[in-house]
């Protein structure tokens, strides 16, 4: 059992200076009443800190541990903060103090990794030395299921986890939880009589070499038995190194978590970088566009006088085919070609033909000829001119030097942005980040091969028994001397065995029976839907809400989730070889009046000790003297000194 | 000399303070080649009435031939100046007198899309 008696704190986030508060004993719930941003979620990583070294910030992202010291004592000076956690379990007082100060070489700390943080603990008095106190603390708590004492409700995606087996921390938190629940007594007896029950075959193995009737099979089962010592050395390396993979994985996972903005300026850069290399194709090929559209451009500034001269040369190309075609006529009158005027018809005698001969110049300007060539000039001008105007398309290439222009204003404004960004990363940032990357990217295929690695030994494991099996029932037709008691004492080994496995598999089931029959009992105290049946678990503890016509509620609100991670707490306590108190932040979440009502009456019945973590609206004290009565042992508030220093004072 | 001037040239050149602003010209206005560059500023020229006349000291730079393949440039022109006797003489002169216009706008390179687009709409 375990039970907090007092936590001491040391500017350690809003409070100030050294401050501490202490529990009463006996069972009932204590409340801190603190408004927001006063320090609440602050209290309950003191815990964490102290237990774990950690701090949780707000989307499970780690919070640096140069943010945590107390500002006004940083300006005053303040280079380190501390928690001291006095707790009692299984009968022992222990003192648990975690310091954060920053590393001898950092000599202006400004990051989280300028900081280490040391612990030392006492039992009794005396001080652990550092394996035997990582030891018990795992033993008091282990961190992956602090989640079911330490309650965040604003963090409940660490218990929808348990709800998809496929995550990597999901197996880890149902193990926990079965440690909790016991599971390991029963477990560790089955490995021993596992061991001996190998070893019992492996004794039959010799005694059947012993014999001539039966050495061959013996010798086979001893290559067996040899072959299976091998496999099972692998099995237990290869899931070693996944269980050290898998914590690396969820680290760099921390870590990449705690540099997201990095990774996102240089997700952003990158992407930044991809654009503009395809913009400045863009703007290439608007380049060769308009290049091959720049030859007439010339003629696009002429347009005016073209037209007007296109103008003029129609009107010149008229007068002289006017000309042209009178000469023609008048020369063919002349010449007598015609008898008669073909515009009036009158005949045209000698005498007017000789006039007329008299008025037609012969050569030079005015004459027929010198009118012609001019013609066919004038023709020859004109259609270079309209050919150059159809040429000429301000419009088209107006168009075609926006759009450059427009990309080229793209392309310089990514740069910029580049550069900006380029700015605020520091080099060893990006360099960090960049090897987080490639560690992580390596890890992940580390696993995916180890975990190839274990389904293929486990399978060879499998093959590996059935063959041992076939000896065996052949060896025990050949029973006889001194096999005979050696098969015996396999047979019993391996019915003990058995036994153990069968009960650990029964009790597991009826835990989790258990655990899910509480669940639903907690879950319908604390629901208002009255439709809601229950709850239904899965192999990994994860909780199901059940409808009352038997179907699963597949999806729910924050506001569901809530209420059945409360219910796991109450349920996993309620079963627990390992019981402890509950420090709950945020309570009530999302939840609605008639919710919470039903938390706090059913609160003092989750476990024997609760810290509660509200603001006075959330929960009028009035409220809560008047439901929990008796069984509200202490209540505190959370002061405000300022905006960066909370006291603890006692109500 | 009177002789001389009364035929067209054979060769059209750039002088040689010209030359600078007519490659910033084709670079900055993307034209596929110095020729369609000085086409650009003989239009310019055009198009800021500049006074006809001769330009001393262009060199050689091209042969018409190239400049104007199809006669089409020189049809244009005499189209535009019809009592213009030496039309190629002219079109060198345009072409360098349009040079300086651009070089004496400002900095280079000169403004092409500002040239190209300011022109009056018909």
């Amino acid at each position: 059992m375990l039970r907090i008696k007092s936590l001491h704190l040391k500017d350690f986030g809003a409070f100030k200076g050294e401050q501490a508060f202490d529990l009463p004993d006996g069972e009932g719930v204590t409340v801190f009443y603190g408004e927001n941003m006063r320090g609440k979620t602050t209290l309950l990583n003191a815990f964490r800190f102290a237990l774990f070294g950690k701090i949780i910030g707000r989307g499970r992202r780690p919070v640096s541990f140069h943010d945590m010291i107390n500002w006004e004592a940083r300006s005053e000076g303040a280079r380190s903060f501390e928690v001291q956690l006095n707790l009692t379990y299984a009968g022992a007082d222990y003192r648990l103090i975690r310091t954060c100060r920053p590393k001898g070489s950092a000599s202006t700390p400004i990051g989280h990794n300028d900081y280490v943080a040391d612990y030392y603990l006492e039992r009794g008095g005396h001080i652990l030395s550092p394996q035997q106190a990582a030891v018990e603390i795992e033993q008091i708590l282990p961190e992956q299921i602090a989640r079911f004492f330490l309650f965040d409700g604003e963090l409940l995606q660490e218990y929808e986890d348990l709800l998809h087996g496929d995550t990597d921390m999901g197996p880890k938190i149902s193990q926990a939880i079965e440690r909790i629940l016991g599971l390991p007594t029963l477990t560790k007896s089955r490995e021993s009589l596992k061991a001996a029950l190998d070893k019992a075959e492996e004794r039959v193995a010799v005694a059947a070499q012993g014999d001539q009737k039966t050495r061959e099979f013996g010798n086979q089962l001893q290559s067996l038995v040899e072959e299976r010592e091998v496999l099972t050395g692998d099995l237990f390396r290869h899931e070693k190194d996944l269980e050290i993979l898998r914590g690396r994985k969820v680290a760099i996972e921390d870590d990449m978590r705690r540099r997201e903005r990095m990774a996102s300026l240089l997700d952003k850069r990158d992407r930044l970088a991809g654009e503009v290399t395809t913009l400045e194709g863009v703007v290439q090929q608007k380049k060769d566009d308009i290049t091959k559209a720049m030859s007439p451009a010339w003629s696009a500034i002429l347009r005016p006088q073209l037209t007007a001269a296109v103008a003029a040369h129609r009107t010149r190309e008229a007068d002289l085919q006017s000309a042209v075609t009178r000469a023609q006529v008048l020369h063919s009158l002349a010449e007598g070609h015609d008898a008669s005027c073909p515009t009036c018809l009158q005949s045209v005698s000698s005498d007017a033909q000789a006039k007329i001969r008299a008025l037609l110049p012969d050569v030079g300007v005015g004459s027929p000829d010198a009118d012609q060539r001019e013609l066919g000039s004038v023709r020859r001008r004109l259609d270079a001119l309209e050919n150059q105007l159809a040429l000429a398309n301000p419009d088209a290439l107006r168009v075609l030097w926006s759009d450059l222009e427009a990309r080229r204003r793209e392309v310089y404004s990514k740069t910029a942005e580049i550069e900006e960004i380029g700015k605020q990363l520091t080099g060893d940032a990006e360099d960090e980040l960049k090897g987080l990357r490639r560690e992580y990217d390596s890890v992940v295929r580390q696993i995916a091969a180890l975990e190839d690695g274990v389904k293929a030994t486990t399978e060879k494991l499998a093959t590996n028994a059935n063959y041992r099996d076939t000896i065996q029932k052949r060896l025990d037709k050949l029973a006889g001397g001194q096999m005979e008691s050696e098969r015996r004492r396999r047979d019993l080994a391996s019915r003990l065995h058995d036994l153990f496995k069968d009960s650990v598999d029964v009790y597991r089931d009826q835990l989790r029976h258990r655990v899910e029959a509480d669940a639903s009992r907690y879950f319908k105290q604390l629901t208002t839907e009255q439709d809601y049946e229950g709850l239904r678990i899965n192999d990994s503890y994860g909780l199901t809400i059940m409808h009352r016509d038997g179907s699963d509620i597949p999806i729910r609100s924050a506001g569901a989730e809530h209420v059945v991670a409360l219910s796991l707490v109450a349920a996993l306590q309620n079963n627990a070889q390992l019981r402890g108190p509950i420090v709950i932040d945020s309570p009530f979440g999302r939840l609605d009046g008639g919710h919470r009502s039903k938390i706090v009456e059913v609160l003092p019945d989750m476990a024997d000790q609760i810290i509660l973590l509200v603001y006075e609206e959330e929960l009028p004290p009035a409220r809560a003297r008047e439901a929990l009565k008796g069984r509200l042992r202490a209540e505190w508030a959370l002061e405000r000194q300022s905006a960066r220093h909370t006291e603890l004072v006692k109500r | 000399m009177a002789l001389e001037k009364t035929v067209d040239k054979k060769t059209i050149g750039i002088t040689t303070v010209n030359e600078r602003v007519l490659a910033s010209l084709a670079a900055e206005g993307l034209f596929a080649s110095e020729i369609e560059a000085a086409k650009f500023a003989m239009a310019h020229a055009i198009d800021k009435d500049v006074t006809r006349g001769t330009t001393e000291g262009a060199g050689t730079k091209w042969n018409v031939g190239s400049v104007d393949s199809d006669g089409a440039l020189k049809a244009v022109v005499e189209a535009l100046f019809p009592d213009e006797s030496q039309p190629y003489r002219l079109i060198e002169h345009l072409m360098n007198e349009g040079l300086r216009l651009f070089a004496n706008s400002g900095a280079l390179p000169p403004d092409v899309a500002g040239v190209l687009f300011a022109t009056k709409a018909t």
